[in-house]
């Protein structure tokens, strides 16, 4: 039972990576906190649905859709508010009531346009039959959604570290005003970064069915309490410490699930908690490079 | 009279609606090693800021090589020849050779090789540390770094905020002392300095008072006037 509590939190753990690696990067690339992240995923989520539901498409097809018309989404959206936001003098409190409005917003149009029900997606759509690894049995749904996890999360890492634009990214993250010294066009730079991270969160919504068992419009506030505490415990504004959060994340919340079920649905917030009492900087805080 | 390669007139500007800028000038011409001098809080920082496009005039002009720049982004003042070293200097969660790339950034990338190469000749401390972080540098080799980075840019102006800043008396030594290696040669200096050792380098010096230029002259003129001898150097 331990063994397939820990390999089912290493499938979720690459999964809720995803989840919060966009999040991450915006945060670190922008210093500002996207609400409506979670609503983002949900929007992604509910993509996947009728894409698969009206025309068959299959997730990674839609995954790949999502992913592009997301980023075009984000970069008109960055314009149109981020440079405005980052003029104000506490542009992280503001960033939070904007887009907890946008988030809002969101959710209430979806729920409009495609009421409360939950939705969801056959599992065989992902592959029959259940995946054999170390003796157990997982669903082949959640290994797939992991492996796509992998191959996002992977994908960011030769961005922000093999690419001329990633590694403006990262002086970005360093250091705005340097950057800006610099002569880097740091508005085009974290135009692009936020296009990636909501096309990240519809990556990730894509494969929300599939991974949480159905979706709502009203998912969003339980995707970003989860994704801040994947965040949190890898260490804010560095996105490859959100794989660590990830993974501590998806192995305490499976361990849970098996040992404590009823519990389980705590564990976001005690996560934060004690991340935040004990260790605030984050599990890789100060020890890794920022960037 | 030849026109200077960077020049600023009538600068006025500040934060906020606090004006710190009134009226401020400054000259560099080809090749010439320019030290702009002033206490904490004179404004040469904000002049500088001005000169790079990073904090917008309010009033006056900025010309690079007879163009007036006052209205360009940053970016393109560096693709233009302009480039800049900040009191920090450097990424410091970056590499060493990522730091010179991203100096290099609108340079194309053969040149930036060679040039790359070049200036770890200059600066051999750094040479043999390419993948190491900025961040673990001493406060020397960051400002070596930030020099190196800054040359990456190939400029033809290299405007320097404070590079003293920080540093011991034998680190500033060794910072003029590379900077004198590129008297002469094709590549104009504007340091923005309060340490009176980087008068060596200067063939002009200008001083900022209260966000106005007081003085303009050389070396030699602004040793010959007592009142800004003792005001800088503070001999009696």
């Amino acid at each position: 039972m331990l063994i397939g509590a820990v390999l089912s939190g290493l499938i979720f753990g690459l999964y809720f990576t995803l989840v919060g690696l966009g999040l991450n990067l915006v945060f670190g690339v922008m210093r500002i906190v996207n609400l409506a992240h979670g609503d983002f995923l949900m929007l992604g989520a509910f993509a996947a649905f009728w894409a698969f539901h009206l025309f068959g498409l299959h997730p990674l097809v839609a995954a790949a859709a999502v992913l592009v018309v997301f980023v075009v989404i984000g970069l008109p959206l960055y314009y149109l508010v981020v440079p405005r936001l980052q003029q104000a003098r506490d542009a992280e409190m503001l960033s939070i009531i904007l887009f907890f409005g946008l988030a809002q917003m969101i959710e209430a149009a979806t729920t409009i346009a495609f009421g409360t029900s939950e939705r969801s997606i056959p599992g065989r759509v992902l592959g029959t039959g259940p995946v054999m690894l170390l003796g157990q049995r997982l669903p082949s749904a959640w290994v797939f959604g992991a492996a796509v996890s992998a191959v996002a999360v992977a994908g960011v890492y030769l961005y922000l570290y093999q690419t001329r634009l990633g590694r403006l990214t990262r002086a970005v993250m360093v250091s705005r005003d340097e950057a800006l010294a610099t002569g880097i066009d740091v508005h085009r730079v974290s135009a692009i970064a936020f296009g990636i991270g909501i096309g990240l969160a519809g990556i990730a919504g894509v494969f929300a069915p599939f991974m949480l068992g159905s979706v709502t419009p009203a998912i969003g506030p339980e995707i970003n309490v989860a994704a801040f505490a994947v965040i949190v415990v890898g260490t804010l504004g560095n996105p490859l410490g959100t794989v660590l959060g990830g993974i501590v994340y998806g192995v305490s919340l499976m361990l849970m699930q098996t040992y404590l079920s009823s519990w389980a649905n705590l564990l976001p917030n005690l996560l934060l908690i004690a991340v935040l009492l004990t260790r605030p900087e984050g599990l890789l805080g100060r020890k890794v490079r920022r960037a | 009279m030849a026109e200077p390669l960077l020049s600023a007139s009538g600068i006025e500007t500040g934060y906020g609606k606090v004006q710190v800028l009134w009226g401020a000038g400054i000259e560099v011409a080809e090749r010439q090693s320019v030290v702009l001098l002033g206490a904490n809080g004179a404004g040469k920082t904000t002049l500088l800021k001005v000169l790079l496009g990073l904090l917008p005039a309010w009033g006056g002009t900025v010309r690079l090589a007879g163009e007036d720049i006052t209205a360009l982004r940053t970016d393109h003042r560096v693709r233009r020849g302009l480039s800049y070293m900040s009191e920090i200097g450097v990424f410091t969660g970056l590499s060493i050779a990522e730091n010179i790339r991203i100096g290099g950034q609108f340079v194309d990338s053969a040149t930036l090789r060679r040039r790359t190469e070049e200036l770890f000749e200059i600066f051999p401390d750094l040479a043999g540390r390419r993948s190491t972080l900025a961040g673990a540098l001493s406060g020397g080799q960051r400002k070596m770094l930030g020099i190196a980075k800054a040359l990456a840019a190939g400029p033809r102006v290299l405007v320097m905020d404070e590079p003293s800043a920080g540093l011991s008396p034998l680190f500033v030594s060794q910072v003029i002392a590379v900077l004198g290696k590129f008297r002469g040669t094709g590549l104009s200096l504007l340091i923005a300095e309060q340490n009176v050792a980087f008068l060596d380098l200067a063939d002009r010096v200008f001083t900022l008072e209260g966000g106005r230029v007081g003085f303009s002259g050389t070396v030699e003129e602004l040793n010959a006037d007592d009142a800004l001898h003792r005001a800088y150097f503070g001999l009696a």
